[in-house]
């Protein structure tokens, strides 16, 4: 960070009035116009924080860049040398965009004009600024394309920055958020969960047949829980033991638990697979879209999930067990010389990741009402994916919770900003897909093999 | 910066790769656990199934795994090139490969065989070598590039074709039907892996492994990384277009999703074949007995009726097993302390003959001996739910008898396995690691011994241990 470019003090003060003084213009021009009011104050505080931040980097850098000499080739073709890739890759985007405009009619609006400004200021924001951040890179350009993502899609599709969409993005962000914390955990030690999909479906449908069974439902609760901690401290000690084969080992206890729960829940029962009860109206309360928290109108889980990662992300970066958990992802060999135990991380760490699964078959059984033991299937690579999109590195040792918080809620707006624009479910994998890689490659890049040895 | 998952980490595994190491390549002791499982399965599937031994049986079985098996050396083919390369993407791959092959054929387009294979093989290559590429210059971890891939194709594929349909090519109409043993679908497979096999002798192969076991070592030792990394996977797509043809001739159409299923399934399969998936090891004996493996589970259970949690028992039995062999590898360096030099083929072959003898038994028609066996209605005890399935037919004196008189028979038998572990004893005190003269005259023996009994059982009908 110490290459960080620095402003003077009237420097800034005047960058954060200007800040101000463009949220302010944005935000009367809104109530002028009568937009929405939750509109109106997310794009003023998106215009003061991109005003505020691109005054602090952008400035910086010309302020520094004064001392370039120029020598050898002309500054013109040293700026063509040095700026090649982006400038055709500008150019295509321009090109792709001109051809777009001229073969669809109707195509070329005001709004698809703004949405490719904005798409051109977040590449060349990243292109530029992201190299300043040798920590938090993939942060930085996980939110440029959260805001990015949103400011095009609250532009062109109705209702998508209404309150009840922001509100059911964030419901189905924290359970996705909530399956994510054990692949996470687990992904910081260099492991993986396969096993996480498998859980949520067992938790699902077994507790809606304890509760079906005329056990007290917070009693249920408890018991799925503490059955997901086991299957995890079991997938743990497995894990460990069999170093390196976490994948192919959580999948096979995976299938294990999915196969075992289906039969427990089908003893006895004429309807094989399919288990029929009532949710406790607190529970369908904590998860249900229209679910209300002290009487305010958001359902729980999004408290809750805001609460787990705010302990999370401070307990990975603070405490003395986040810290080993990093030593321990980063060099096994060197964090065991000083003490740390690797089982019992191993061990507590798979058990976490059963327990959040777990608790999420609970909020999703909450949410849909019945059991269905195919309910986690999605979570599979979803999970994966907003680990990796977050930036979390899958060899350990790098990233965290926060990181994996923004990779959800990146999957989450482009998944409505997809279902916004008309794209069914399998054109939404399909991009899902093709947005993965370059995301990845943006920072996650392994050097190459001539520079490990 | 290291490789996902670099050998040394583990102690047990470090002294075991030390071990193979000095033993060269034609011992490979992770073949233990997919061979023992296998006969166990087979032998249980036999006794409880006796049909699986007919023509009809064997292609079906034939018909069903081959894409399985191929699925497997897709897999098997780009997971030894090391990085932790485990193409996840397999099976919407499959897939892909499957519905635009449908649908150009219902455009026309593709009608004769050659083009078909062409097609889907180019197909299935091109997209590994992409796959390459990327992980070779954009330096993704190539699970993040095979998860990508997974999303991308599983979403076009329903794009393409979105619900089951469409018609196969006419000519692989009549190659689902598995009425025969030697159907196409087996030359296919034949084909594939003495293809592989060819492969293994190159110095190319050799190359592929050094990388996939230390990338780092194999390329200050100048082997060209890129080409290898670049050549394993076109080969993986090679079998990739193999895979889907076989797919498509299994379900006579095409399906977007039914593919899909095989990526849990190939790395499955991979695992209990004793492939390592941090690359360097594998081969297609293992990983087409860890796909027969997966094939001969279902089956077993199949056969017991669990009635309507038939799947899920299933589930947990894949689960399961696959657990436990993966435990059970943990006993392969203890294992090798007492038993030096373990030939996988030597057991191959011993436990075959032990197998072949249970399948004569549950399929030899006991009934053309003597009279019909009686059928004792009753209530259902112990003894008999445990010795039933072992028991084909009651035997009547007649039988008894003849039994009693094939005790020479048996003798030589004893006599010949005696005499190749003497053979053994004899080579291995002459400092010789070769078995095989050993395991030649334990064949040769089988071979004469069955073509005697053949040949006494067609021209005198139940004297057939009569010396």
């Amino acid at each position: 960070m110490e290459k960080l470019p620095q402003i003077g003090l009237p420097a800034r003060i005047l960058g954060l009035v200007l800040a101000i003084l463009l949220a302010g213009l944005g935000a009367g021009f809104g109530f002028v116009q009568g937009m929405a009011v939750q509109v109106v104050i997310l794009s003023a505080i998106a215009t003061l924080a991109l005003t505020v931040w691109a005054w602090r980097y952008v400035i910086g850098q010309f302020v520094e860049t004064e001392t370039i000499v120029a020598d050898g080739p002309s500054p013109l073709r040293q700026a063509w040398m040095q700026y090649r890739w982006p400038l055709i890759g500008l150019a295509l985007v321009l090109a792709a965009f001109l051809l777009l405009s001229l073969s669809i009619p109707g195509f070329f609006n005001i709004w698809n004009v703004l949405s490719l400004i904005i798409l051109l200021a977040i590449l060349v924001l990243t292109r530029t600024l992201g190299r300043q951040f040798q920590q938090n890179r993939s942060a930085f350009i996980g939110i440029m394309v959260l805001a990015g993502l949103f400011s095009v899609g609250s532009m062109n599709i109705e209702g998508f920055a209404s309150g009840n969409n922001i509100k059911s993005m964030l419901l189905f962000a924290s359970f996705l958020g909530i399956a994510s914390i054990g692949q996470t955990l687990v992904a910081l030690l260099g492991g993986l969960d396969l096993s996480i999909p498998f859980i949520i479906g067992g938790a699902n449908v077994g507790l809606l047949y304890l509760i079906g069974l005329g056990v007290p439902p917070w009693l249920a609760t408890i018991i799925v829980l503490l059955i997901g901690t086991i299957f995890g401290v079991i997938n743990g000690l497995l894990s460990y033991r069999l170093q390196g084969q976490a994948l192919i080992v959580t999948l096979g206890t995976g299938f294990a638990i999915s196969g075992g729960v289906q039969i427990v829940t089908s003893i006895g029962s004429a309807y094989s697979g399919n288990v029929f009860g009532t949710v406790p109206p607190w529970l369908a309360n904590i998860s249900a879209m229209n679910g209300t928290t002290f009487g305010l109108p958001f359902p729980p889980v999004i408290l809750v999930w805001a609460l787990i990662a705010l302990i999370l992300i401070v307990g990975l970066r603070t405490t003395v067990y986040g810290r080993y958990l990093y030593a321990l992802g980063v060099n096994r060999t060197s964090a065991s010389r000083v003490m740390i135990s690797e089982m019992r991380y191993w061990v507590i760490m798979y058990a976490l990741s059963g327990f959040f699964a777990a608790l999420t078959g609970g909020l999703l059984l909450g949410w849909s009402g019945g059991g269905f033991i195919g309910v986690g299937d999605q979570y599979l690579f979803l999970t994966l994916a907003a680990v990796v999109v977050g930036g979390t590195s899958l060899l350990g040792g790098a990233g965290g919770y926060g990181f994996t918080v923004i990779g959800v809620l990146v999957l989450q707006v482009l998944s409505s900003f997809l279902v916004g624009i008309g794209l069914d479910f399998k054109w939404q994998q399909f991009i899902f897909g093709l947005l993965i890689l370059p995301m990845v490659a943006l920072y996650a890049r392994s050097p190459h093999i001539r520079t490990q040895i | 910066m290291s490789l996902p998952v670099t050998p040394q980490e583990t102690p047990g595994a470090e002294s075991a790769i030390v071990k193979v190491a000095e033993q060269g390549g034609r011992s490979n002791p992770f073949l233990l656990m997919p061979i023992t499982l296998f006969f166990a399965l087979l032998s249980i599937a036999v006794l409880r199934t006796p049909s699986l031994m007919t023509p009809s049986g064997i292609g079906a079985a034939i018909i069903v795994v081959t894409p399985l098996i191929l699925a497997t050396y897709t897999l098997m083919a780009s997971t030894i090139s090391g990085r932790g390369t485990v193409d996840l993407s397999v099976g919407p791959l499959i897939g892909f490969i499957n519905v635009t092959m449908i649908q150009l054929h219902a455009g026309g387009v593709l009608e004769n065989p050659i083009p078909v294979f062409l097609y889907c093989m180019a197909v299935g290559a091109a997209y590994q070598f992409i796959f390459a590429l990327i992980v070779i210059f954009v330096r993704v971890q190539p699970i993040i590039v095979s998860l990508s891939g997974y999303l991308a194709l599983s979403g076009i594929n329903l794009v393409i074709l979105p619900r089951p349909g469409g018609v196969a090519p006419p000519f692989m109409a009549e190659w689902g039907y598995g009425t025969s043993i030697f159907s196409p679908v087996l030359v296919i497979l034949v084909l594939a892996t003495v293809a592989w096999l060819l492969f293994t002798a190159t110095a190319f192969y050799t190359h592929l492994r050094l990388m996939g076991s230390d990338e780092r070592a194999a390329y200050t030792s100048g082997v060209p990384i890129t080409i290898v990394r670049i050549g394993a996977h076109l080969i993986s797509g090679c079998f990739a277009g193999l895979a889907s043809i076989c797919f498509t001739a299994l379900i006579s159409s095409g399906d977007p999703s039914q593919g899909t299923t095989y990526t849990l399934i190939a790395v499955t399969a991979l695992v209990l074949g004793g492939a390592s998936l941090a690359g360097g090891r594998g081969g297609v004996f293992g990983s087409a007995l860890g796909a027969l493996n997966l094939y001969m589970i279902t089956f077993v259970l199949s056969s017991f009726n669990f009635g309507s949690v038939q799947s899920f028992v299933t589930n947990l039995a894949y689960g399961a097993i696959l657990v436990i062999s993966l435990l059970l590898t943990l006993l392969i360096p203890v294992i090798q302390r007492h038993i030096r030099n373990f030939s996988p083929l030597l057991y191959f072959v011993s436990l075959g003959v032990v197998v072949f003898g249970i399948a004569l038994h549950a399929t030899f028609d006991y009934t053309s001996l003597g009279e019909a066996p009686a059928y004792l209605p009753g209530p259902m005890d112990m003894q008999a739910a445990l010795t039933k399935p072992l028991e084909i037919a009651t035997l009547t004196p007649q039988t008894l008898a003849l039994k009693a008189q094939a005790v020479p028979f048996v003798f030589f038998t004893i006599l010949l396995a005696v005499l190749a572990v003497f053979l053994r004893l004899a080579f291995a005190q002459a400092n010789r690691r070769s078995l095989g003269p050993a395991v030649a005259v334990v064949v040769a023996a089988l071979v004469l011994g069955g073509a005697w009994v053949m040949h006494e059982g067609v021209s005198v009908p139940g004297t057939e241990a009569v010396r």
